[in-house]
């Protein structure tokens, strides 16, 4: 192991948690957390929100349909971005389409220059007005793919054009086709600069996710809104929430500082 | 030096807001130049919007949810909220230092909304609806649920009429407004949830509950996403102009203000 990468990699994130966990001692402290009766208070309404009649469940469901509509936007976000991204690279290095390309870029600002929300309102209701049949989580992975798209694309272009041009060059002077040249050597240098980025973008799906209880969907956040609408009480449910996803998030922040030593080393 | 001095100015205005003692509230008249809080898009947000008239937009603050609401109530934000009876009366019993004024702003009907011309559906709900007040239906789908307890009722226990034949019956609701409708687990109980449950078996269809936010109902319903929404809606005017509306089935519902029980002094 490389001592330097575990110093970077261990240190500070222990650091930012020492610092969120001693955030919220504090904050149970001022609210006079820490005295018998609060305590047991605190356990009477933990086993109301959470224990009682297996009230858990409904955040476990509710952690499925956000990891599931999370994961299924994230498959449309990437082929979407990817084609797109390749479309206006393309374009640029001198390939013949126009109206492909004028179609991206519309694609790409108006999917970015419009709220998340707006657009999963209008896919609901607007577009799949008539669909009933059809399971509302896979709206929201259309609505979330096709948006994640947008942003995925720009990451991708990003990572095609910090490419070495010679690179491209050397490729076309070997006799390869543009096509060939962009898949087999181009694309695979690109992938692995954006693979963090792309975490990144998931992570951020992740918790865009929890606008979908608007459109009828219990995803996580709806979950503790529906154990507070059966319980009345209103911080509980939003703090484990909150835990949930905070777990979830340091996780996979931690996976991609794994990732991105792993890729950083192959390169040397 | 300065630093200090604007500190202490700070300081002394925080003070002077603080010790501004306000007089407790004794009549709904006062609210008109009160903070209020209301449910997006319920009777409750037009009744205070009414009250608070040209003030409306910088006192009244409205809510997706009804926890939210009394959340910043009991935080001092609000001074009330404006709000169903029986909804407020189970807030009551679970959740400590709350009061309702004992004078009621106004008493509604509430009656389920179909979309504008929907008038086949309608008429076979009305129908139904007079068939379940006749034979004691209601009434006892009621008295199931007014003692303030139901605990005992199981989303289990309510028949969707599932694989029925004539096809799906799409119902639209919010399910945080026990005792009309509240999620339990995967499941949905309450008076509306039993009424639709009855009317989906005669109409001989399967009942399928979309748990929506309050204020996107009216879309849900006007856009076919749902056949119909019931979720203890009032039946306006206003509303009537974007949907049609069945027979009555709750008559005089008050709507209430909730107040901190230590800022309330009723008239004697």
């Amino acid at each position: 192991m490389n001592p330097k990468s575990k110093r970077y990699g261990a240190g500070r994130g222990d650091v930012l948690l020492w610092l969120v966990g001693a955030c919220l001692l504090y904050l149970l402290w001022e609210s006079g957390f820490f005295t018998a009766a609060a305590w047991q208070d605190f356990n009477r309404r933990f086993y109301q929100n959470f224990v009682k009649d297996d009230r858990y469940m409904m955040l476990v469901d509710g952690l499925k349909a956000t990891i599931f509509m999370t994961s299924g936007a994230t498959v449309i976000g990437v082929a979407v971005g990817l084609i797109l991204s390749v479309i206006r690279v393309a374009y640029k290095g001198g390939v013949p389409i126009p109206l492909l390309n004028k179609f991206a870029e519309t694609y790409i600002s108006v999917l970015r220059g419009t709220p998340a929300m707006v657009q999963l309102l209008i896919w609901n209701f607007t577009i799949f007005a008539s669909a009933r049949d059809l399971n509302t989580q896979y709206i929201a992975i259309l609505a979330f793919g096709l948006n994640s798209g947008a942003y995925v694309a720009e990451i991708f272009r990003g990572g095609i054009e910090s490419i070495d041009p010679g690179q491209m060059e050397a490729a076309r002077s070997l006799g390869l086709s543009y096509g060939t040249s962009m898949r087999r050597v181009i694309l695979p240098q690109a992938l692995r600069n954006v693979i963090p980025m792309l975490f990144n973008e998931f992570i951020a799906l992740l918790k865009e996710t929890s606008i979908a209880g608007y459109i009828g969907i219990d995803d996580l956040t709806r979950a503790g809104q529906n154990i507070q609408a059966l319980t009345l009480e209103h911080s509980q449910p939003l703090i484990m929430v909150a835990i949930i996803y905070l777990v979830i998030v340091l996780f996979l922040t931690r996976l991609v500082r794994k990732l991105e030593e792993w890729l950083s080393r192959g390169r040397r | 030096m300065r630093k200090l001095a604007v500190c202490l100015l700070v300081l002394a205005v925080l003070a002077g807001v603080c010790s501004a003692e306000e007089g407790k509230l004794k009549t709904v008249a006062q609210l008109k130049t009160e903070r209020l809080a209301a449910q997006r898009g319920t009777v409750g947000q037009f009744l205070a919007e009414d009250l608070l008239g040209d003030k409306k937009g910088s006192l009244l603050t409205t809510f997706e949810k009804y926890v939210d609401a009394i959340a910043a109530l009991r935080q001092g934000k609000v001074r009330a909220v404006v709000m169903d009876e029986m909804p407020a009366k189970r807030f009551l019993n679970e959740v400590e230092g709350l009061a309702i004024m004992s004078e009621a702003l106004s008493e509604e009907n509430y009656a389920i909304g179909f979309r504008k011309g929907n008038t086949e559906l309608v008429g076979k709900v009305n129908e139904i609806l007079a068939e379940m007040k006749a034979n004691g239906t209601l009434d006892a789908i009621f008295a199931k649920y007014l003692n303030g307890d139901y605990s005992s009722v199981k989303p289990e226990d309510i028949d969707f009429n599932k694989g029925a034949k004539g096809g799906k019956l799409y119902v639209g609701t919010e399910a945080g407004f026990a005792p009309y409708e509240l999620r339990v687990g995967s499941g949905f109980i309450g008076i509306d949830v039993e009424m639709c449950a009855y009317i989906a078996k005669k109409l001989d269809r399967e009942l399928v509950i979309e748990n929506m936010n309050f204020d996107a109902l009216p879309m849900a319903v006007s856009t076919n996403k749902v056949d119909m929404i019931c979720a203890g809606i009032t039946v306006t005017d206003e509303r009537r102009e974007n949907m049609d509306f069945s027979e009555n089935y709750v008559v005089g519902a008050k709507q209430v203000a909730v107040v901190r029980a230590d800022d309330y002094e009723p008239e004697k």
